[in-house]
């Protein structure tokens, strides 16, 4: 092994425990890269571990959280605004105001929901200097938490591209909602508006995306 | 969901299907790493905060303490000082010298923590609200705002300087803040003394 390749290996483990060290591959999840049993019981010490160091400064292990995170932040932003620069000036004012902040992060919540709702932030506040604001429709309240599942397969492509299409704040609460999973009040909290808000903007990119698509969306 | 090689062509049934994650079309991390500070994150609020942002701070913290001097300034020459009323309000440096027993000729942090300045303030604060019955009630209502915005630029630049203990500028605008409201506290003295009037 050359200086420069053992270099290069050393950068790419991470300590573990009395085990000593575990090559890690960045790209894959780190569960994927310890055996099952461990992954459960260790998982949490490895994301812990990375947090902590990069909390004291350790910019390799701010790296290490940026490289596991950046496609869930970046397809966010992507969806938020609907440009590939803008969504990667998104992403990265992202990352440098979640290294900014860490010390404010409270572990017991997620780094991912975190990060998204940093990516929101900033998704929004780009949008509003670009001086794209549109009226909020009135509250509505009641609206089920569907599954949204469509009558008939449709391609992926064809859907980003009605997705893409939406007004944005319908657009905001659907991408939140039904692609990252978030509740009502989370989505609602997140983009700054009423829960109420939230559902009648869902409400209104289902109308459209059954309009655009032409299948049934439940 | 069907099979396809190509991602796009793929078909799904529900939302959840589509991909949470997508990649950035270049590595993203070099420009991050080279805005990232050299500091520890979150080691201090001071130290996390972006070198702009502290400059914008330190000149709001500037602008408000200028702010709350001039009015001071401007409302001691028009309404307290006898024989004031040409229009030109008293330089810091008489009003400092009119201060009975404190009359610092250079900013320092010592000029704080002087017992004589101290032991002047405590007398002055306790007799405030006697000494303030004693003016009219426009009058009143100026000395109230004008104590109110010190405090106000006080209580900043304090926060500020806990953040950041060795700023200078800092250091200098809490010394001017404190000798406003020495001056303050002074002049409603004197004007409320029955010998003297308004």
């Amino acid at each position: 092994m050359s200086a420069g390749e053992h270099f290069r290996f050393l950068e790419n483990v991470l300590p573990c425990g009395d085990e000593g060290l575990k090559p890690f591959r960045s790209g894959a999840p780190l569960t994927v890269q310890m055996p099952h049993a461990q992954a459960e019981e260790t998982r949490v010490d490895w994301g812990g571990a990375l947090l902590e160091r990069a909390r004291a400064g350790d910019r390799r292990a701010f790296e290490r959280l940026y490289r596991e995170h950046v496609g869930r932040v970046y397809g966010l932003c992507l969806r938020m605004t609907r440009d590939a620069q803008l969504a990667e000036d998104c992403t990265q004012e992202t990352f440098i105001n979640a290294w900014r902040a860490l010390g404010k992060f409270e572990t017991r919540s997620s780094l991912a929901t975190w990060l998204h709702r940093i990516a929101v932030n900033v998704s929004l506040a780009k949008r509003r200097r670009s001086g794209q604001v549109e009226p909020l429709p009135e509250e509505e309240e009641g609206m089920a938490a569907g599954e949204w599942i469509l009558e008939t397969p449709v391609e992926v492509q064809e859907i980003e591209s009605a997705i893409g299409g939406l007004p944005d704040g319908a657009r905001d609460a659907l991408v939140l909602h039904a692609l990252y999973g978030y509740s009502h009040v989370e989505a609602a909290q997140m983009l700054g508006i009423a829960e109420g808000t939230c559902k009648a903007q869902l409400h209104r990119a289902r109308k459209l995306l059954r309009e655009r698509l032409g299948v049934e969306v439940s | 969901m069907t099979e396809s090689t190509d991602p796009g062509r793929r078909t799904v049934t529900t939302l959840r299907e589509l991909p949470q994650s997508i990649e950035p079309p270049q590595d993203l991390w070099p420009r991050i790493e080279a805005q990232l500070e050299e500091r520890a994150p979150g080691a201090t609020r001071g130290a996390a905060m972006p070198q702009r942002r502290r400059g914008q701070a330190l000149r709001w913290l500037a602008a408000a303490a200028m702010v709350a001097s001039l009015a001071v300034g401007v409302w001691i020459g028009r309404s307290l000082v006898p024989g004031a009323g040409g229009g030109v309000a008293p330089s810091t440096t008489a009003n400092r010298s009119s201060v009975p027993g404190v009359a610092p000729t250079t900013f320092d942090t010592t000029y704080v923590s002087d017992p004589r300045y101290e032991r002047q303030r405590t007398a002055l604060v306790r007799a405030l609200q006697e000494r303030l019955a004693a003016l009219p009630a426009p009058a009143r209502a100026k000395v109230s705002a004008s104590l109110a915005a010190i405090e106000k630029a006080k209580k900043d630049l304090e926060q500020a300087l806990g953040r950041d203990p060795s700023n200078a500028l800092l250091q200098e605008l809490l010394i001017n803040t404190y000798q406003d409201e020495m001056r303050v506290l002074t002049d409603v003295h004197e004007a409320s003394d029955p010998g003297r009037g308004i």
